[in-house]
């Protein structure tokens, strides 16, 4: 089962922080959330760094299993799960980059 | 869009066809999943989804000074507009709005979804119960265009279409006065 | 002992009951998996009928030939069956019978439960059928939005006969997810470890696990919208705090992964066939696997790009635009991987390889006209109009209809033991393909001129006659080449020539059979060590037949075994029930809990309940054993416990995949009170929850003392004292819960008057029903324990109740949460 999941965790930690990071710009659009930190808007702010948390996440979820420690003992699934923690880093670079290109809230 | 499609298509089938004639001894896993697989799609996706995010972005109804704003309810199974211009102006199945000047035309529904769509004028937007959304249009030159409803609505919906009138300057301002029904 | 003999000793404990009586007990995949397909064929039948009569419609403007009334109909029934009853019941079917005989094994995990699943697909599709018959079929389009579905503008049974048939064949569907997963984590050959899987496995496993998590989103919107037709409870109305964009977003949370259920098994089929038409073995086996994974993952987050039109912020729509335009790349990938396989090898032109040069063609330019649509601005035009009626044709009929025609032909020598004869199918490709190029090409030309969908008719003006017509030639020329191939294929059932084993030559396991398949597949299970067995070692199949594999012996009960989920290492001993009519009448009795609800006949809906209720007990009940069973061997010196003794059993594994499936459900009520809360109009309501810190306390404290209580009776019953004592405390624990959860549904403010109240009720059901359950099952557990069918050795049971249990601490401390907590904040 452990290995199911090593091929598993770095998209299903994507379809999470996605789903995270739409459901912040409906609250920050539903709720009125404004202000601005360091002349940048607070709306902006908040999504670039959750934007920046998921990459976070995914880029260790990489290193975690391309290290010996926490990689599968079958070569198998060593080379299945790397493959996976790469799509979870690029679908979250991806999908996500309107956070930074695109208008919010209209 | 059609010609980059119908390009990658003949390279499909190229590629096919020569698998008929054609034997690589080699397995080569590295030309055709990383390369062709990975990379080439990658790339083509990459271009098209800028593409989609500029005009996209293009699209968005911002403020601006000129923009008149109408409102579009839809109900089974017609359209009634009413005129920010005018106080309690009202028209049924028939939208009347200036030429050359961007509109708002804030859409919704008294019963079930419907959708406002006038083909040469923008794209479509769902008439949703309960919430009102906005869609920009606008008529380069006077005349009169075709709209319809895009979203299923039951027993009449083979009927439900309506029309927009765009005005010149001289008849938008009759028709704000009253004197074009 | 001679191959015949262990093979007449082996049919005699397997084989199902004779004549057509035996269809009713039956629980063996191969009959099941048949039954199935035949069954998914029939409605795929019904559905082409259903869709010549729309091209009838549609050929001439002004066709009087149906009113909008019956069109309605039409086009709803067509997508609904074909999606519901011919797609996912064809991969259910396909993977039911090919799996046990693709792994090496002998079943799937449960033989009974395919048995139900099957009725239950039977006993639904039956009741949209009869709908149908009497001219009162559902008519809001398959994806049922309300209002328009609701009480007020659809107030006929018309939608009811939708959400409550629909629901009751989903209950197919998760069973056979469950299964199928189970069985490909599970029962495997020995030594078949994760990386010599037949590549089809793996394909249904990453299929199953999306089954698993797709379907209940939308079981939760038709349960909501059909409490919301038959009670009133406001949840998709706008005026009393509901909102229909709620639907819109669970139907779609579902409807785009289905998508996918749909084509990875087509994919699967196409992995497998196509390196055996081309003799060689599949290119990036690894990359494949990763990219089927990734498919799966990416198809959720989807969903909002069916919703492009519906006023949803500019940023929320490019997320999902990007998400969109990025699943092309596994799919690139995976169509690569098939050119690099065909370079690789020597593709030869046999039928099932034209089927899949046809998949090529039309999937290729669905993928493309896909993309097109993901792109927002071209949808807005796009958006239904008969444009994406054809995309979606060329993805599902190019991406379903001819990698499965490709199986079928592959296949049909081991359903029947025979090879082709007559040679039509060759002329039924052609008309198939030619045909549908010619349906959809114009539909697609024709939806850029605008024409929208579902309308029935048009105008001659419009300038679309031309058009129609040549469609609706291309769609009869279609039915045609179907109607060839049911032909042929009762041909070749009847009077063909019998063919040699392994016609095609190819590797995998289920050709190392006798065909048509014997009722146990294997005499004796093969130890693999690659992934093509049968390419390895040509005498396979004589040799499994004479007994030089696993389990030999012949045994009066129905054994095999199960392997540890990585390695493929055995595990443990399992014997499997025998033929039972239970399924059938368990199934039954559950269609009429569904049909009592449907012609609101509301007092025979808990006599079905307890019927229900009942008939599982037995069903668990038969399994049970008086004595302990010492370890078995299955040959080679090798020695197993069998599953009673295990902390891990089958049904251990069952309930952990149906808990996931149900905690999806939970999880898309939860995401529905939070949209509600935060995007619905209408909204705060007039009167809140009022919040009790007693109620919640003895509902989250009872949760905690069941989940304890239930480990502790496990530690009592491992160490032969008696585990009475504590069953009875978490007996306790789990009535308090369902009172905590029970005095939540009656003190929930006013449900029929505002969403917030109704969807407060809906959850403390919710949070009841599995107390009940809950405690049903540690009463059943101290029923076992008193009539002496537990001992240490035999305490498989106790680790599937600590399961329940735990989930259903957790999830009745969310709801009781989710009230209380909303109440004190307000």
């Amino acid at each position: 089962m452990t290995d199911i999941l090593r091929i598993l965790i770095s998209p299903l930690v994507w379809l999470a922080s996605f789903s995270a990071v739409y459901g912040l710009h409906g609250l920050i659009c539903g709720h009125g959330i404004e202000g601005d930190v360091l002349g940048f808007p607070l709306q902006r702010v908040l999504m670039v760094a959750a934007y920046a948390a998921a990459i976070l996440l995914q880029v260790m979820l990489v290193a975690g299993l391309s290290a010996q420690r926490f990689s599968s003992p079958s070569a198998f699934v060593r080379f299945v799960s790397r493959v996976t923690a790469w799509v979870g880093l690029v679908a979250t670079v991806w999908s996500l980059l309107p956070v930074v290109t695109t208008t919010y809230c209209l | 869009m059609l010609v980059g499609a119908s390009v990658i298509f003949g390279f499909v089938m190229v590629l096919l066809v020569l698998a008929f004639r054609k034997h690589d001894d080699a397995p080569r896993e590295r030309l055709w999943i990383v390369k062709l697989g990975l990379v080439f799609p990658i790339a083509v996706l990459l271009a098209l989804l800028a593409y989609g995010l500029f005009v996209g972005e293009r699209l968005l109804p911002r403020q601006g000074a000129d923009v008149v704003s109408v409102k579009a309810e839809g109900r089974m199974w017609a359209w009634r507009f009413s005129y920010a211009d005018v106080e309690g102006r009202t028209t049924q199945g028939v939208l009347h709005i200036p030429a050359g000047v961007p509109v708002d035309v804030a859409v919704t529904s008294v019963d079930v979804v419907h959708s406002f769509w006038v083909p040469r004028l923008a794209g479509k937007l769902d008439a949703i119960p309960g919430h009102v959304n906005v869609l920009r249009i606008e008529a380069d030159e006077p005349g009169t265009y075709h709209g319809r409803s895009a979203e299923f609505s039951g027993e009449g919906y083979d009927q439900f279409a309506f029309t927009v009138v765009a005005h010149d300057d001289a008849e938008w301002r009759s028709f704000l006065a009253g004197e074009i029904e | 002992m001679k191959a015949l003999e262990r093979h007449r000793r082996m049919t005699e404990t397997w084989a199902s009951d004779p004549g057509f009586k035996g269809w009713f007990s039956t629980v063996s995949h191969t009959d099941l998996g048949r039954m199935f397909l035949v069954t998914a064929f029939f409605f795929f039948l019904v559905g082409g009928i259903l869709a010549m009569l729309i091209r009838a419609q549609l050929a001439t403007p002004h066709s009087a030939f149906a009113g909008p009334e019956i069109y309605n109909q039409l086009f709803t029934m067509h997508g609904t069956i074909m999606m519901f009853l011919f797609a996912i019941p064809t991969f259910e079917g396909l993977a039911v019978y090919l799996l046990p005989k693709m792994l090496g094994t002998r079943d799937l995990a449960f033989p009974r439960l395919t048995a139900y699943g099957y009725w239950c697909y039977v006993f639904g599709g039956s009741m949209l059928l009869f709908s149908m018959l009497f001219g009162i079929a559902p008519d809001g389009g398959w994806f049922m939005y309300p209002p328009l579905t609701g009480p007020l503008y659809s107030p006929g049974i018309n939608t009811d006969f939708w959400l409550i048939g629909i629901t009751f064949v989903e209950i197919s569907a998760i069973a056979a997810a469950a299964e199928i997963t189970v069985s490909i984590l599970k029962y495997r050959a020995p030594g078949m470890s994760l990386d010599k899987m037949p590549i089809f496995a793996w394909y249904a496993l990453v299929t199953a696990l999306m089954i698993l998590t797709g379907f209940p989103p939308l079981i939760l919107g038709s349960v909501l919208l059909e409490v919301e037709r038959a009670f009133g409870l406001p949840f998709f109305q706008a005026e009393l705090g509901g909102d229909s964009l709620l639907w819109q977003h669970l139907f779609w949370l579902f409807g785009h992964p289905e998508v996918y259920i749909i084509f990875l098994p087509a994919a699967g089929v196409i992995s497998t066939v196509l390196p055996v038409m081309c003799r060689t073995t599949l290119l990036g086996y690894g990359w494949i696997v990763a990219a089927a994974v990734a498919l799966a993952f990416l198809s959720f987050g989807l969903w909002v790009h069916h919703m492009f039109t519906t006023g949803i912020p500019h940023m929320g729509l490019a997320f999902f635009s990007a998400a969109s335009t990025l699943v092309a790349v596994p799919t690139g990938v995976q169509i690569f991987a098939w050119i690099g396989t065909m370079w690789k090898g020597r593709p030869d032109l046999r039928l099932p390889m034209l089927h899949i040069l046809g998949f090529f063609i039309t999937f290729v330019i669905g993928g493309l006209t896909g993309v097109m649509v993901a792109v927002v601005p071209f949808d807005w035009q796009a958006h239904d109009t008969a444009f994406v009626t054809a995309h979606l044709h060329y993805v599902l009929f190019g991406g379903f209809v001819f990698p499965i025609l490709a199986g079928l032909y592959y296949w049909l020598p081991h359903f029947t033991g025979r090879l082709r004869f007559f040679r039509l199918g060759e002329l039924a490709f052609v008309l198939i393909f030619v045909g549908f190029h010619v349906t959809f090409l114009a539909m697609h030309w024709v939806g850029l001129l605008g024409q929208r969908r579902r309308i029935s008719t048009y105008q001659p003006e419009d300038g679309w006659t031309v058009i129609n017509l040549i469609s609706s030639i291309g769609g009869f020329v279609v039915a045609l080449g179907i109607g060839i191939v049911i032909i042929e294929v009762i041909l070749h059932a009847v009077a063909a020539r019998r063919s040699a084993r392994n016609p095609w030559g190819a590797g995998s396991l289920e050709w190392a059979m006798l065909t048509p398949a014997p009722a146990y597949n294997f005499a004796s299970l093969p130890h693999v060590t690659s992934r093509n067995p049968l390419a390895d070692n040509p005498d396979l199949a004589v040799e499994l037949a004479q007994g030089k594999g696993y389990l030999a012996a012949p045994s009066r009960w129905r054994e095999t075994l199960t392997v540890e989920v990585a390695s493929g290492k055995p595990d443990y001993h399992v014997i499997y029930p025998g033929n039972t009519r239970l399924p059938i009448v368990m199934s039954a009795v559950t269609g009429i809990f569904f049909l009592s609800l449907l012609v609101k006949f509301y007092w025979t809906v808990p006599v079905a309940v307890i019927g229900v209720a009942v008939l599982a007990w037995r069903w668990v009940w038969e399994l049970g054993r008086k004595d302990d069973l010492p370890a078995q061997s299955i040959g080679h010196d090798v020695e197993l416990p069998n599953t009673v003794a295990v902390d891990h059993a089958p049904g251990w594994w069952g309930s952990l995949f149906l808990l996931t499936a149900n905690a999806t459900f939970f999880g898309s009520l939860i995401f529905g009170f939070a949209f509600l809360w935060t995007v619905a109009p209408g909204w705060p309501p007039p009167v809140w929850f009022e919040p009790s810190a007693i109620e919640l306390g003895l509902g989250i404290l009872g949760g905690l003392v069941a989940v304890v209580a239930m480990r502790l009776a496990l530690r009592a019953n491992d160490r032969a004292r008696s585990p009475l004592p504590m069953l009875g405390v978490a007996f306790a624990g789990t009535l308090a819960v369902a009172a905590a959860c029970g005095l939540l549904m009656l003190r929930t403010p006013a449900p029929a008057e505002h969403a917030y109240g109704a969807t407060l009720l809906v959850m403390g059901g919710y949070g009841l029903f599995h107390a009940a359950l809950v405690s049903l099952m540690v009463v059943f557990l101290i029923a076992r324990v008193s009539r002496g069918f537990t001992s240490p050795v035999r305490r498989a049971e106790f680790p599937i109740v600590v399961l329940w249990t735990d989930y259903l601490a957790l999830v009745g401390a969310f709801t009781l949460l989710a009230a209380h907590l909303t109440g004190y904040l307000a």
